[in-house]
């Protein structure tokens, strides 16, 4: 029996859990209010006070480091690595300690707290699938201008780990399955899972449907002028396109439970917009069908979002015709981090190199 | 019924001016008896500061055509024009009224060569007492509501598109289904120097990629969508003055951008001497074009009879069939290269004189 502990933090929770094989044993989350995290400046300065309260909730599960097969961790915004599950290396750290990363996102304390854990130990360290991952073909990565390139940042830790379940329900392995996935949450990303590989997405914060709170694609010449009107900063058109965008900008609010409350009670603009959303996620799920050459083998809905009835409902209506629909609400990545570490530990997969990419 | 139906044949002035040259033909019935292309050099045009100043310089190049011709007015039996930038209106044949004509005069959409087109009809119509017609501008708009909706508020989308051709070519595709346009839905992508792909459903263009604004495939002078974030940093970057932003997304983006030209014929001849950007670049274009084809395909539901593919680009057989290849799954795909601009106005005149179709009003 393999036993695992996972570390994935977030922009203001760390959450911990324990797995024994597939089972998980127990879960637990810390939870950060923007005054604890005020006085850090930038997400590494948090590591100090994110280790301390993480000893602290494994010592109140009585979680003992010696009993551990290997720790699973959230990847950061690393450079663009294949999909797979990664050693924590040296190198690893030392690229986020030094801000070698494309972003700062929580997640990079990830590896970091996982290797401080682990020193003085020959318990393995394992980072799985991070926003990075990068398995574009070339043809996706061009825009119409050369100096615009299509990047892949991705919410690939729950696309692939859905792929995984749709294929086991099919009795399939995932690299025989050409999908569609649309992860659908705070940041929307719509990519082909083509044989297990992401080979396009919309990049949830460039482009693709808009979303509860970023403006995903748009028209590009009143973009430019919204940006040469003088009327915005350099950071509120930032802000505009992703924090306050989409369905904030429209509606006031990026609560998606909100919104649907208001349709319920009849409020017209809400539902005009919330269609629209649906009606964009629809169009990129479209594009990214044809990306597979052939009718797709199923069409995944997850993250948040996909718990609405609503939403899933209309977007259900519209693609169904293109491919068997799956709906698998909520994210996975607590399940996903510790069975992309289970696989290595059983040898059903090979730990990728960091330090090769 | 209107007197004209007694005549064998109906005798339509075709007029379509661009920004560098005026076409011109004579038509009968469905067959062009004259036509001409008149081209204006730069140094020409230079003396006027508007569009519409141009009004009585193409006017005397349409007299010349007709008198060289032996035209005479008084055997014609309407005029018809390609609309220019007026309000938003349905697809369809519509009169040129008054209205139209102080919109086109004040250019108050926009100015665009294809304005002077309603004014010139109209004044020649007036003599000949006939009946001037434009029909299907670029600034059709018949959106369903969902697809005016961006991620901004202050960023609407618009139709503007490819309206006189895509409307035309989706005519004869459902032709070749022995079906109209009403019964079927289709979806047509033009591929000209701009790309605009269109979900024809029963007939209304429901949405379409504004290629104008820049959004969609990149097309060979134009960039189409971009990464917005990335845009915005270049917007803020202090390099660019907003005109040249503008230039770099809009004339020229996509082909021009990375490959220096737009011209296909130039591009073919790279790939076939192994020049492996070249090659890439254009499989890029269609990948994106076909992307727009299926955003398209969903949202019409999946419900699609045919793909039309049109315009110049759809006339090179290579890269028809890298787009076609990728799409069969979704309709059968029909391809009517070129673009028909002179007969789609023709069409749209006589559809209205044969009481096939009603008149709009602008």
């Amino acid at each position: 029996m393999h036993r695992i502990l996972v570390i994935n933090p977030g922009s203001m929770t760390t959450k911990l859990a324990l797995y024994e094989d597939e089972t998980q044993v127990w879960q637990s989350e810390r939870s950060y209010s923007p005054e604890h995290l005020a006085p850090f400046g930038t997400v590494m300065e948090q590591f100090e006070r994110r280790y301390a309260d993480m000893v602290e909730d494994m010592r109140k599960q009585n979680a003992e480091v010696q009993s551990l097969s290997a720790v699973a961790s959230r990847g950061g915004p690393f450079k663009p690595l294949e999909g797979g599950t990664y050693r924590i290396t040296q190198t690893v750290v030392g690229d986020l300690l030094q801000g070698r990363v494309q972003f700062e996102h929580a997640s990079m304390l990830g590896a970091a707290l996982a290797d401080l854990l682990l020193q003085g130990t020959d318990i393995p360290g394992f980072f799985v699938d991070p926003v990075s991952v990068d398995e574009l073909e070339s043809v996706a990565r061009i825009s119409g201008l050369p100096e615009l390139e299509r990047k892949s940042l991705v919410h690939a830790l729950n696309i692939k780990a859905a792929g995984r379940k749709v294929a086991k329900r099919l009795k399939k392995d995932l690299v025989q399955l050409r999908l569609v996935v649309a992860h659908l949450g705070g940041g929307i990303s719509i990519c082909p899972l083509k044989y297990g590989r992401i080979v396009d997405v919309n990049n949830a914060a460039e482009g693709g449907p808009f979303t509860p709170e970023r403006s995903g694609s748009l028209p590009v010449s009143s973009l430019i002028c919204l940006c040469y009107s003088g009327s915005y900063t350099q950071s509120e058109m930032k802000k505009k396109i992703v924090g306050a965008g989409g369905l904030a900008a429209h509606l006031g609010t990026n609560d998606a439970i909100l919104v649907e409350k208001r349709i319920s009670e009849g409020d017209a603009k809400a539902e005009r917009i919330y269609r629209a959303m649906a009606y964009q996620i629809v169009k990129e799920i479209g594009a990214m069908a044809t990306v597979l050459n052939c009718m797709a083998d199923g069409i995944i809905l997850t993250g948040g979002l996909a718990r609405s009835e609503l939403l899933t409902g209309w977007i259900k209506d519209s693609v169904h015709a293109l491919a068997p629909v799956f709906i698998l609400p909520g994210e996975f990545e607590m399940e996903a981090l510790a069975m992309g570490a289970l696989r290595v530990l059983r040898g059903e997969e090979k730990p990728k190199s960091y330090e090769n990419q | 019924m209107n007197g004209s139906e007694n005549k064998s044949f109906l005798r339509i002035l075709v007029v379509n001016s661009g920004s560098t040259s005026t076409r011109l033909a004579l038509f009968e019935n469905e067959t062009p008896v004259f036509s001409e292309t008149m081209m204006h050099s730069a140094e020409a045009l230079k003396p006027f500061h508007r569009i519409a100043d141009q009004y009585d310089f193409r006017l005397r190049a349409i007299k010349g055509f007709l008198s060289r011709n032996g035209i005479r007015l008084d055997t014609l039996d309407a005029v018809v024009a390609r609309g220019g930038l007026l309000r938003p209106v349905e697809g369809g044949t519509y009169a040129v009224n008054d209205r139209m004509l102080e919109d086109l005069h004040q250019a108050a959409q926009g100015e665009h060569a294809s304005n002077l087109g309603g004014l010139i009809a109209r004044s020649i119509a007036d003599a000949a007492g006939v009946p001037a017609y434009i029909v299907d501008p670029v600034v059709v708009d018949e959106l369903d509501d969902v697809a005016r909706v961006s991620g901004l508020p202050q960023t609407p989308r618009r139709s503007i598109f490819h309206a006189l051709n895509q409307k035309a070519v989706a005519r004869v595709a459902a032709g070749v289904l022995k079906k109209t346009v009403d019964e079927i839905n289709l979806i047509v992508a033009h591929l000209g120097g701009g790309i605009s792909v269109g979900c024809h459903r029963r007939g209304r263009v429901v949405d379409v990629n504004n290629a104008l604004d820049g959004e969609g495939p990149f097309a060979p002078e134009r960039a189409g969508s971009v990464p917005s974030g990335q845009l915005a940093e270049l917007c803020f970057s202090g390099r660019y003055t907003f005109t040249e932003i503008r230039k770099m997304l809009t004339g020229s983006g996509g082909l021009v951008a990375h490959l220096g030209t737009n011209d296909m014929r130039v591009v073919r001849k790279r790939i076939a001497s192994g020049d492996a950007t070249a090659r890439l670049i254009i499989e890029a274009m269609a990948y994106q074009i076909v992307k727009q084809i299926g955003a398209s395909a969903a949202a019409l539901n999946g419900d699609v009879q045919a793909v039309v593919l049109t315009g110049g680009l759809a006339a090179d057989l290579d890269f028809t069939a890298l787009i076609a290849d990728r799409i069969r799954w979704i309709a059968p795909v029909v391809v009517l290269p070129g673009e028909q601009e002179m007969t789609s106005l023709c069409q749209g005149a006589l559809r209205v004189l044969r009481n096939q179709e009603t008149l709009k009003e602008y």
